[in-house]
């Protein structure tokens, strides 16, 4: 009896639901939008000496709480190796709308360090199929060991933008949890080279002296990945300032600052100047980079703090040829070079032919040629399918 | 520690500048020209109709952030945008006979400079209407108008709700530059 009636009330409620959802589906347009992008890539690499297809889903939801709150949350869905679904939250957000030129954001954010990070790196609005080397490979794989690997962290941020005569200038300022060591310090490993103690802190694959092996193991590598806790109670913060001639320039730069140890004592710092040129027939993007890393070293029989410098760039051209010749459409043509120097030096050059099918659908080729100084060069060959909705 | 409680003193500090400072600013731009301006920053401009104006009165705010745009030229732009999606013949009757009489609102109502310059005003994210009848017939300019994206998929050009009366008024404006 008791069952029967559970029933009827779970009818009754249903029912009343169902006749409620049109008008909250009506009401809730207004404040709620799921877009985003997603990619397939057949991609042949030389080093790896791999050669498929992959595919990638980037949802976005938009959600306004009213005109002064607004919500956005980014997940990438891929595959792994292992054919397991793997889901990544990009950024998880709210903005609040302090007044008519500043917002203040919290949250997990895309990091407004340079311009690839914040506004570049979908793979629809990015021209080239890979992403430039100075900043990774974006859960992909490269031959280029990047500058700053960093797309986003959790924390706050503060933007303003003026109006300065006929120009703009933009202003953002953040404070994350920040970069961390992925294996903790032991004084006791303290490496005694220079070199060493760079290429371990750059990279933990670098080839590197084999007596220095007994040390090696003990010395940190700098983590990025955002995550709900800091190892130490110092928080990474930095910023860009940029200026825009609209709709024709945008030069910027950023400084970012983190401590990456448990005590922290060991700083990663760094600059960043960006460029964005855009007219009628051709974009140029370009960014430079600069790293100056702490690490504890041992100087004659002491433990000090040493920095390791490291810097890089890009520069990348889009030239919309259809622009020129009526029967090439909507054919652009880019061409892209990075460098990295210091520890793991790598050259690269990118060439690639985009066709767009409308202005949120493109078909990319590309060729990319990755000389490494201490390491097997690679050469890459891709066709990619990325789409906006 | 006292270096964590430092910075974030030092971000507090900045923040409540940042929000306490008076911004001079300029006359607004138009919605046109805002789009024209900022959205191929970054990437192409999407076609308005692409999504509703609830869902672009959702999507702007997240643009505001990304693009670093003030709160009045968000604003500016849903209301452009709002022009580009009404069919001309839900307005006033008398208005729409008006403004066909002077391709010169036609070029205003629907934002035409805010991409195209005519007689060196306008934006540059389109080409410049003072030769594109001169130079690529006027079958093509009609039906650009209308069917936008017909010899350029990626065109981002709006398909305005423009009448034919309007169309040809500017059409003949065109002709005689």
């Amino acid at each position: 009896m008791r069952m029967k009636k559970t029933l009827q009330l779970a009818t009754i409620l249903s029912a009343g639901l169902m006749m409620q959802q049109p008008l909250y589906a009506a009401e809730s347009s207004e404040r709620f939008v799921f877009v985003g992008y997603g990619d397939v890539k057949y991609e042949s690499a030389d080093v790896a000496g791999t050669d498929a297809f992959s595919a990638r889903f980037v949802p976005i939801f938009l959600f306004s709480l009213n005109d002064k709150m607004h919500v956005e949350a980014e997940l990438e869905v891929g595959l792994n190796a292992d054919g397991e679904t793997v889901t990544e939250l990009e950024y998880a957000d709210i903005h609040y709308f302090l007044n008519d030129n500043t917002t203040i954001t919290a949250g997990k954010f895309l990091l407004p360090f340079g311009q690839f990070s914040a506004n570049w790196h979908p793979s629809w609005i990015n021209r080239s199929i890979w992403t430039p080397g100075i900043y990774g490979a974006h859960g992909s794989s490269q031959a280029m060991d990047p500058i700053l690997p960093i797309l986003s962290d959790v924390g706050v941020a503060a933007q303003q933008v003026y109006q300065v005569g006929s120009a703009k200038v933009f202003l953002d300022v953040f404070m994350t949890n920040g970069p961390r060591s992925e294996a903790e310090y032991d004084e006791e490993g303290v490496v005694d080279d220079h070199d060493i103690a760079l290429a371990r802190l750059i990279s933990p694959t670098a080839s590197i002296d084999p007596d220095a092996d007994e040390h090696g193991e003990a010395f940190p590598e700098v983590e990025f990945e955002a995550t709900n806790s800091d190892n130490n109670s110092n928080k990474a913060f930095g910023g860009r300032i940029a200026v825009a001639l609209l709709p024709s320039i945008e030069i910027g730069t950023s400084y970012y600052q983190g401590a990456y140890d448990e005590n922290g004592q060991l700083d990663i710092k760094a600059n960043g100047v960006d460029i964005n040129l855009i007219s009628t027939h051709a974009i140029l993007r370009g960014e430079y980079i600069r790293t100056e890393t702490d690490a504890f070293v041992e100087k004659d029989y002491e433990d000090v703090i040493d920095s390791f410098s490291r810097n890089g760039w890009f520069l990348q051209g889009t030239f919309f040829i259809g622009h020129l010749f009526d029967g090439l459409g909507s054919t652009e043509i880019v061409i892209e070079h990075a460098q990295t120097k210091k520890v793991e030096e790598a050259e690269r050059w990118m060439v690639g032919v985009n066709y767009w099918l409308d202005p949120r659908s493109v078909i990319k080729v590309g060729y990319e040629d990755t000389d490494v100084v201490d390491g097997p060069d690679d050469k890459r060959f891709a066709v990619q399918f990325s789409y906006g909705f | 520690m006292m270096k964590n409680q430092l910075t974030v003193t030092i971000f507090v500090l900045f923040s409540t500048l940042l929000t306490s400072l008076q911004v001079s600013s300029t006359e607004l731009l138009s919605g046109a020209e805002l789009i024209n301006n900022n959205c191929a920053r970054c990437h192409n401009s999407r076609p308005i109709q692409e999504f509703s104006k609830s869902e672009w009165k959702v999507i702007m705010p997240h643009m505001r952030e990304k693009a670093h745009l003030k709160g009045a030229e968000v604003q500016a732009i849903l209301e452009f945008m709002e022009i580009a999606t009404t069919p001309a013949q839900a307005m006033n009757v008398k208005e729409v006979v008006n403004i066909a009489a002077d391709p010169k609102e036609v070029l205003t109502r629907y934002g035409c400079q805010g991409c195209h310059q005519v007689q060196g005003a306008g934006g540059t994210l389109g080409p410049s209407l003072d030769n594109v009848i001169s130079e690529k017939g006027r079958a093509f300019f009609l039906r650009k108008v209308k069917e936008p994206q017909f010899n350029n998929a990626s065109s981002a050009m709006p398909q305005m709700p423009i009448t034919d009366e309007e169309l040809e008024a500017l059409a003949e404006f065109l002709s005689s530059k």
